[in-house]
């Protein structure tokens, strides 16, 4: 299962993830940090001098205020944010029960799983042009679009904690005769939360990305279509500035949001004082 | 012994090939069923299969269909090769160099963040309306991920040995040839099959944007005439052909790179 | 004559319904004795344990505890602390929830549950971690919740297996001594599995040596020494000698067979 490994790397795209932030920065990594936003700014000076088309930075820079106090914006923002979650919650609890199907092992797990590798293997550019036009111009599209995308990465992730819960914790479990309500509760699902945590973080920043190519083509709301907006009428400015937007927001939910979630949930972990 | 028995060892999957080739007929009908469960609904809106499967034959033996497919196979290669190379690159040289991980670290964080038509945009903006721009942006758009797979294993290796290779003075060509390649090939390979699966996928979505021939900007040509039955064969086709393809190189590698470094 | 608080009669166990692991032990033990289980690596021992706990069913044989069939319903069973090789804590629950979960499990009234956690976590000496988290402590004290959890729910028999064969050999010695302090105060009966002889004499009233797999009794063992023993005592390591006499023949120099 070639797209299984796809998403084994998600797993450590995650593990990269905290590697690139974790641990005590030293002043040399900040500097060389600052470095590479720099460059990344030089790039920017570079494309906005060698092609008139990209606008120079400081121009849309200038341009952030008034772009903030627009209202406008803020619809299209919520929009966008809305599919996400709404869509995350569909694919996890969809994951989530295509994999507890697969990792019983039982025949319906060995048909779901090929579903599974279907959702994988689907383009999102192909799901929503079907999307668009099987539902027409309306929210149901953007949901099954993004929901179709991430929903194989969390159940093929979830798969994985179903299939590691240790035996051991059970039977110490049936000795102290937990019942199996107690067993489930104490033991299966406080196990299945860290699986369930990384899969959300992965998909999220997935969700971001589908999002906007599903709104690209399929609806006419959201920062992706605002991109399509811009961009047709050749208003650059707004393009980087909806860029600036959405890298702003998904960063920002992301390491301000979800991952002191994520250790706050898991401070049990190693670490001995 | 039944094909239908698990092993006794408890974890080895040899659910038999019988069982999962009834799964995957079964899932194929369940499709197949609920599709035009979906053509009936819609009144024929949604083209029943039969209708697609007309297509998709129609479409298997047009020469133009090969035609598009090989351009876009090429800028395929083009990319997966390019990226891959320079995402190894980067992600060497930022998993052994704390300084270079510092370095690239806001840009690879950004480029992860910067969503894929805005790779396509920006190529156009920057390089202009050519071919190359297209694919450009698809490398681009694929090194972050090869870079991400390559800089964690490579700090995932046994510093260990690096103490060692150091004591023993092998110097850099030696280290990176014995002591680090082993440790970091399957990596490699896992971060050139990524490239390979999401270059394939994108690809489709640049040629729908920005539209030099391509099977991408077929399929998206189809939706808009909505000659849904035949955009949805083209699809097929060229989902099922990457699909053979990467199963038949990456499959076959893989297996050859199990057994060497047995 | 009465029957044995602990009773075990031709017991044959087998996992995987062809191999037999125990064919046919053996063993009583009294309501307050301290009785080790001895055996080379692999052949059972734990599995006897694990009949014990009613968390496996023999093929043939009995095994009772206080005159309840322990293969039987799980109702009317007496309760039964174990203490694992691996502690077996949830990493996610504080050391004092841990222990609740098992108390609630045990059906003691809620308003003891304070007081017993409080007993013995402090008789184990790690009173102050009664709100850390388990991934925190050291393997020592690790294992000592996982006694502390064994004991609180006031246990027919506590059965331990191996528990000190990870730690350290000073945190092991340390263990011991507590361990038989325990054991002194609260006359329980214990069902200790141990590979080590030594062990095995300066803890137990009685040792119960077992053969290779498929296992059965090979002796039995009065432990004559009196106490209090020190782990070094003369007495010991010529009980020990005397029975490593005894079973090398039987437990032989080879490693075990693969199954």
């Amino acid at each position: 299962m070639t797209d299984a490994r796809i998403a084994a790397t998600a797993g450590s795209l995650e593990r990269t993830g905290r590697r690139w932030w974790s641990g005590s920065a030293a002043a040399s990594d900040r500097l060389f940090s600052a470095l590479g936003l720099l460059s990344f700014v030089a790039l920017w000076w570079l494309g906005s001098v060698t092609s008139d088309f990209v606008p120079p930075i400081g121009e849309v820079l200038d341009a952030v205020p008034s772009f903030l106090t627009e209202e406008d914006i803020y619809g299209d923002i919520t929009d966008s944010l809305t599919r996400v979650v709404g869509s995350l919650a569909i694919a996890v609890l969809l994951g989530f029960w295509a994999a507890y199907l697969m990792a019983r092992r039982g025949f319906w797990g060995l048909v779901v799983a090929r579903y599974v590798d279907l959702a994988i293997g689907l383009p999102s550019t192909i799901a929503a042009l079907l999307a668009l036009f099987i539902f027409k111009r309306s929210e149901v599209g953007v949901f099954v679009v993004v929901t179709i995308a991430c929903f194989p990465f969390v159940a093929i992730t979830l798969r994985q904690g179903f299939l590691s819960l240790d035996r051991r914790l059970t039977e110490m479990g049936g000795v102290y005769r937990l019942g199996a309500v107690a067993q489930i509760r104490n033991v299966s699902i406080p196990h299945l939360v860290p699986y369930t945590l990384a899969s959300v973080r992965n998909e999220y920043a997935h969700a971001w990305r589908v999002v906007v190519i599903a709104e690209l083509f399929a609806v006419n709301s959201g920062i992706g279509w605002r991109f399509t907006q811009a961009y047709d009428r050749f208003l650059l400015v707004d393009v980087s500035l909806w860029l600036l937007v959405f890298i702003s927001i998904l960063l920002g939910t992301e390491y301000l949001i979800l991952r002191p979630l994520e250790r706050w949930v898991l401070r049990w972990r190693e670490g001995k004082l | 012994m039944s094909s239908l028995s698990v092993s006794a060892a408890g974890f080895h999957l040899e659910v038999g090939w019988r069982r999962r080739a009834l799964a995957f007929v079964t899932a194929i009908a369940l499709g197949v069923a609920g599709w035009q469960v979906a053509t009936w609904i819609s009144d024929g809106w949604i083209p029943g299969v039969g209708e697609i499967l007309d297509a998709t034959g129609e479409a298997l033996v047009a020469a133009d269909t090969w035609d598009q497919i090989l351009i876009t196979s090429k800028r395929i290669l083009i990319a997966f090769v390019g990226s891959t190379l320079i995402g190894v690159a980067i992600g060497m040289a930022a998993g052994l160099n704390r300084k270079a991980e510092a370095f690239f670290r806001p840009l690879i964080v950004i480029a992860l963040a910067t969503p894929d038509p805005l790779y396509v945009i920006i190529a156009i903006l920057v390089l202009g309306t050519e071919e190359s721009s297209g694919i450009i942006a698809l490398t681009l758009a694929l090194v972050p991920f090869v870079v991400t797979i390559v800089h964690s294993s490579v700090k995932a290796r046994e510093s260990q040995l690096d103490e060692m290779s150091a004591v023993y003075r092998l110097g850099r060509r030696r280290y990176l040839s014995r002591v680090l390649a082993r440790q970091v090939t399957p990596a490699l390979f896992a971060a050139a099959r990524t490239s390979f699966a999401f270059a394939w996928k994108i690809v489709v979505l640049v040629e729908a944007i920005s539209q030099p021939r391509g099977i991408g900007s077929e399929i998206y040509e189809q939706f808009r005439l909505l000659n849904a039955a035949e955009m949805i064969a083209l699809a097929l086709i060229f989902i099922v052909l990457m699909r053979l393809v990467d199963a038949v190189v990456f499959g076959g590698l893989e297996r050859r790179l199990m057994a060497w470094t047995r | 004559m009465s029957i044995p608080f602990i009773d075990v009669e031709g017991l044959k166990v087998s996992y995987d319904g062809s191999r037999l692991v125990l064919d046919g032990v053996d063993m009583a033990v009294e309501e307050n004795e301290f009785v080790a289980v001895l055996g080379p690596s692999g052949c059972g021992k734990s599995t006897l344990l694990q009949v014990l706990s009613g968390l496996l069913r023999p093929v043939a044989g009995r095994a009772t505890i206080a005159g309840h069939d322990m293969t039987g319903s799980a109702a009317e069973r007496p309760r039964v602390g174990y203490v694992f090789q691996d502690h077996r804590l949830l990493p996610w629950r504080t050391v004092a929830a841990n222990i609740e979960l098992v108390l609630e499990a045990s059906g003691l009234p809620r308003s003891e549950w304070d007081a017993r956690i409080d007993r013995y976590l402090d008789i184990l000496q790690i009173g102050q971690f009664r709100d850390a988290w388990p991934m925190r402590l050291s393997g020592g004290q690790r294992q000592r919740v996982s006694i502390a959890r064994a004991l609180a729910i006031d246990p027919a028999v506590v059965l331990m297996d191996e528990p000190f064969s990870t730690l350290d050999e000073v945190t092991a010695r340390t263990m011991r001594q507590q361990l038989v302090d325990l054991w002194q105060e609260s006359s329980r009966a214990i069902v200790f599995v141990t590979h080590s002889i030594r062990e095995a004499i300066f803890l137990a009233d009685r040792i119960v040596i077992l053969t290779r797999g498929p296992a059965r009794l090979l002796e039995d063992v009065t432990v004559p020494i009196g106490r209090p023993r020190r782990y070094e005592d003369a007495e010991i390591t010529e009980l020990e000698s005397e029975i490593v006499d005894r079973v090398m023949g039987v437990w032989g120099y080879e490693e075990q067979q693969p199954a």
